[in-house]
This record gives C-alpha cells, structure tokens and sequence, in this order.
C-alpha cells in the first residue's frame, strides 16, 4: 500500500527546483493560481490513527504535511511546536498529517514515546513520498490549502520558527 | 526554518532571480549532517546541557634499573571538567567550560650515568603540587549553511598562565554533502618557574603561539564519511623545560599536522568502525604517525567502543639520551626521544531519557623498541592508566 | 606578519611535502567526489549516529590532546591548537 501515483511527481520535483532558484521576496503564501498540486499517497499509520492514510483524505482542509526522523535534532523542537499548533488550530479545521522517514519503525516509536503528539503519524520507510517532494532537510513541512495545492514549504527547524509557521497557517485557514 | 514561496511563474521568475536570503537558506537547510552535534551542523543545540566528568590520570612508578636517585612516583593528576552549553535566541549559541587539574607526584630532573654505565634518572625529588584552573567561554552563530564560534580560554596554575583565543568557521556545500572547516587561534602563555625542591634559573618568561588548521569533509555515501585536514602551529618564547637541569631548546617551534578520517556504519552490526591518522612533522627535526581505530558498537540504550591509537616518534636533533651540554642546544627529555607508544582503552555510554552517562579506561605504555624510528632508548619514557566517569543532563 | 613570515619561509623547506600531499589530496577529494552522488536529506539517519561522530565527544577531545600533547612531541590534528599548559 505504499504506492505512490506518479504522475504528478515529475512536474512537482521539476516545479520545486525552479522554485528554489527563483524564491521572491513574499512574505505571504503562494497564490492559489500558482500553486501546484501536492503528489496524492497512501502510507499506513504508526500512530494516533488506524490502518492507512491517504492525503486525498484531507481533501478540502487546510493539511500541513511534515517528513521527520528520530535521528533529526531539530524534530525533537518541530514535533512539539507542531503539536502546539494543531491542538489549537484543529477547531478552526487545521489537519496534520506527519510522515516518519525512519528506515526501523521502532525508532520512530522510541521519539514518539519521548516527544508525544496528537495528530496522525505514518510512516515510509523506503522513501518513496520523500523522494515526490523533493525533500531537502530535516524536518520539512509542507503547507497544503483547502484545493490539494502546495502553498509553502518549511526546511529545518529553530527556535521562534513556530509563530512564522502558526501566522502562514492562519492566513490560509481565513482564506 | 526556510519558506519558500512556490510557483513564479516560468519566464517571470527568470526575470527577477535574486539571491534572497531564504534561496540559501534552503539550500543549505539543516539538512542535519551530524544532527546532534553541533560541530558541524548548522543549527543552534536544540537543549540545554550541563555536564561534569571526572577523569584520574595515574603514571607508572619509574623502574628502579633507571632510577639513580629521587622518588619513584611519577604524576597523578585529578582532573574535572564542568560545562553548559545552551541555545540562545534562534541562532546562537554559549558554552562556559571549566577545568580543573589536581597534580601531584615528581618528574624527571635530569639523565646522569649510572654505575654499570647505564643511562639513570634523577627525580625532581619529593612529590609537590600544583593546581591548574582553566575557565574557557565560546559563542558560536548559526546560519544556514555553517556556523562561526568564537573562543577564549584561560589557564592558571602556580607557575604558568596562558590566555588563548581562538576562532574557527565551518560552512556547508549547497547540497550538504562536503563540510569546509577554517581555524585560527593564538595564545599567550607565561612561565614563572617556582623554586622548589630543585633550583630554577629564570624569574618570568614567555610564549607566544599562533595556529591555523584548514580541513574539508565529505560525505561519501549514505553509511560513509571522510575527512582531511591540514594544520599549522608557530611558536615563539622560552620553549624549554624550566624543571629538566639540562634543557636548552630553540627559541622557535613550527609544526605541522596532516590528519584524515574516515567512518563507516554498517547497519547490519549496528556499529560502525572509525579510522584516524595524524602524520606529523616539525622544525626540530621530529616527526610522527599516529594512526587510531575504533569500533563504536551500538546496543538497545547503550554503546561500547574499544579502541587501539599507535604512536611513533622520531627523536628531536637536539635531544641525546644524557645531555650533551657542547651542543647550543640539549636535553634529555623522553618526550623528545624515539619511540613508539600503544594505547589500549574501552569507552561506553549509556543513555536514559535525558541522561547520558560515560565511562573510559585507557592504557598507554611506551617503548624505544616499538618504534618505526632509529634512535637512543630513554630511560624515563612513561606508561600511564586513565579512567574517566561522566554524566550530563538536557533539558529546555 | 611575523607569523607570516614564519609560514612562507617553513612553506619553503622541508614540510614541503605534506603541503603536497595535502594540496593532492583535496584535489583527488574534489575530482573524484564530485561524481559522487548526493545523499538525500531523508537517507541520512546513519551519517546522524553518534558512532559515525569525529569526536566522541567535546570533552573527550580536549582531556585527550592535553594528555597527549604534554606527554609526546606531536601535537595538532585536530583544529587549531588551544592555550598551553605547564604540565609536567
């Protein structure tokens, strides 16, 4: 079950290196009509969920997409600034879905344990949706509004990056 | 955190290509080459850190076939170490080091002719002691692509003080894949020899040294890591041994230092086999190989490393088993000797939670005979046991 | 300056050498890892050990070039050098 459609994953990757070439100076999320669409998977579920999850699921809601690891240092800051974030933006209809890019599941239990979240997590441990979404560190978010299209994408994580974070979902949630 | 703003659009986006802070900071992004040290990647440490370690540092008793007159004991030293390292703000950080060294015990005074003509030593006589505290402050920034820090350090024990700063800059290629490295330190270092139970001819002397080291590391593949670096280190000053009765060395030290890593994992094992060389060399006509392996072993919370370094030193021109006072410069020091060294230790960590604690044992032993270089035994060469125990704490 | 100086005219004798070996090596590094292909971000979990670490620690790397520095006639390696010490 973790096959990827490919179609879109050519024209994502090729639309993601023009985009790390030739970032504007915008301080707001992408316009809709720019945008283009987040490559569709299903990945099974390690936690606060049940079997497997599609991102066709959370179709028509404003999803934050994030690809993280036990062994990243920065994710032991992401996750619980992340999970802030859900817990009180979820009544406003923010959804998250996080994907785990441990190669052992049992890793991504052990930080799960240690740093505890609230929102659905899978995982893929070969790679396959990392790889359609040209990531480029760890943890990388990626902002998806209400029609499936990409609107910004998080690289890496510090201190104080959670209230540009939390401003740019806001901003999609009142569109 | 980087944000790119997706989709300027095709020929518009051509038009207004601009080095905006955040290209870089994508490029570069975190992308958590050695995530948890903060040596090479580029983000601040993510907690704060607090440790205290304590290693005991014991030297054999001389042999009394070498020994012609003093205490056998050789140095015992104590040694504490205390630090915190925190993050401040979102790119920076601080780290505050201090050090204590306890010695007590008795070195080698001079190398005379024993009377079935052996070479021997004379002890500096009865044990003394001596306190060393060192304090030592870094700030390190944070960017993208690398980090800088910036360091002072300060040592004083009774008869020397030494006040070191240093500055060093590692930056990472766009794709992450090959770390530059950059070092420049100097100190200044005053030796104001006690009178003891051995006679001293100077009141108050210095040194001065400067330091450069360039290195460049590579990640080869997704289990693999190389690097090579190249140093240079200049010294000036009254460079001799103010405690040896026999010791008169050039008033300038230049050294240079060749070194290369490499580090692969094997996941299967769940450990990973680490290789280090030094080739030495300097202007008093010495040079070495040092060469260390190791095997870090990962368990469920816990690892185990045994580790072997070998070492082996050409004799310095001026040096000669007993003093040759003919010469414009002499002494009879053994660390100035050929010879070879071998050192055996096991190191171990165990991690619960938060905690992370350490423990070490090394034995290192020396001997003319296990070198690659020709040259006179000295008698007073020193073998030594370490242990070390440590323990440190995170926290936000 | 001095230490300039210092550098040019040691550059000139007997390390000469090792700056060749040095120079060789980054060079043979440059060429022969440019082909080397990039390790994608999600693909470094081995490289993020702590096994797979220069030093094993921080700490560890400073008690262990002090020992070493003042008991043998090599030092460097590792860095710039640090402050001295009057260890016996």
């Amino acid at each position: 079950m973790r096959k990827l459609s490919t179609y879109p994953m050519k024209t994502f990757v090729a639309f993601l290196l023009c985009a790390l070439f030739s970032v504007g100076v915008q301080s707001d999320p992408t316009t809709k009509q720019d945008a283009i669409a987040a490559p569709e998977f299903s990945l099974p579920a390690i936690a606060n969920a049940e079997g497997v999850i599609s991102l066709a699921n959370y179709k028509g809601s404003v999803t934050y997409l994030d690809f993280w690891a036990s062994w990243c240092g920065p994710c032991r800051l992401s996750l619980p600034a992340l999970d802030e974030i859900y817990q009180e933006l979820a009544p406003m209809g923010l959804k998250v879905m996080a994907v785990s890019v441990d190669v052992v599941e049992e890793d991504a239990w052990d930080f799960l344990a240690r740093y505890p979240v609230t929102y659905p997590v899978t995982i893929d441990t070969e790679g396959n949706v990392p790889k359609a979404y040209a990531v480029n560190g760890m943890p990388s978010g990626y902002l998806i509004d209400r029609e499936g299209r990409v609107r910004a994408v998080h690289v890496g994580f510090k201190r104080g990056d959670e209230d540009a974070l939390r401003a740019e979902i806001l901003q999609l949630l009142e569109e | 955190m980087a944000v790119i703003e997706p989709g300027v659009k095709g020929a518009h986006s051509i038009s207004t290509i601009r080095q905006s802070p955040l290209v870089r900071t994508l490029g570069a992004a975190v992308a958590a080459l050695p995530a948890y040290q903060n040596t090479y990647a580029d983000a601040p440490p993510e907690f704060t850190e607090v440790g205290l370690r304590y290693s005991h540092y014991s030297e054999d008793n001389l042999s009394t076939d070498n020994l012609i007159a003093g205490a056998r004991g050789r140095y015992d030293i104590d040694v504490t170490q205390l630090w915190i390292e925190a993050p401040v703000g979102s790119n920076w950080s601080v780290a505050v080091d201090v050090q204590n060294d306890s010695m007590s015990g008795a070195s080698p005074w001079f190398v005379g002719t024993q009377i079935d003509g052996q070479p021997g030593v004379i002890m500096s006589g009865a044990s003394i002691y001596d306190n060393r505290v060192e304090v030592g402050a870094t700030t390190r920034y944070f960017w993208a692509d690398g980090n800088a820090g910036f360091n002072v350090t300060h040592s004083k024990e009774d008869d020397y003080e030494a006040l070191a700063l240093a500055f060093d800059v590692a930056w990472n290629s766009s794709d992450n894949s090959r770390t530059w490295s950059a070092s420049a330190s100097t100190s200044n270092d005053r030796v104001e020899p006690v009178n003891g139970n051995i006679p001293v001819f100077i009141d108050s002397e210095d040194i001065d040294t400067a330091s450069v080291y360039f290195g460049v590391s590579q990640i080869l593949s997704s289990t693999a890591i190389v690097r090579i670096g190249l140093g240079y280190t200049f010294s000036e000053g009254y460079l001799s041994d103010p405690y040896k009765l026999f010791d008169a060395r050039p008033d300038e030290h230049g050294r240079t230092a060749l070194s290369g890593g490499y580090r692969k994992f094997f996941p299967e094992a769940q450990g990973a086999l680490q290789i280090d060389y030094r080739y030495y060399s300097d202007d008093w006509g010495t040079d070495s190989h040092t060469a260390e392996v190791a095997w870090h072993q990962n368990f469920e919370r816990f690892a185990l490393t045994p580790y072997l370094r070998y070492y082996s030193q050409r004799e310095a021109d001026f040096f000669s088993v007993i003093a040759d006072l003919d010469e414009e410069f002499y002494a009879d020091d053994f660390r100035l000797s050929s010879y070879g060294a071998l050192t055996v230790g096991l190191r171990s960590s165990i991690q619960i939670g938060e905690w992370q604690m350490e423990g070490q044992l090394e034995r290192y032993e020396s001997d003319n005979d296990w070198g690659l270089y020709d040259g006179e035994a000295a008698p007073a060469l020193v073998n030594f046991w370490r242990a070390t125990i440590g323990i440190s704490w995170r926290f936000d | 300056m001095h230490y300039a100086l210092k550098f040019c005219s040691f550059w000139k004798n007997k390390t000469l050498k090792t700056y060749r070996f040095f120079c060789l090596f980054v060079l043979i590094g440059i060429t022969g890892c440019s082909g080397l292909e990039p390790v994608a971000a999600w693909e470094r979990g081995y490289l993020a050990e702590e096994a797979m670490q220069w030093q094993s620690s921080t700490r560890e790397a400073k008690f262990k070039g002090h020992v070493y520095t003042s008991k043998e006639a090599s030092s460097g390696g590792n860095g710039a050098a640090g402050g001295g010490c009057g260890c016996n």
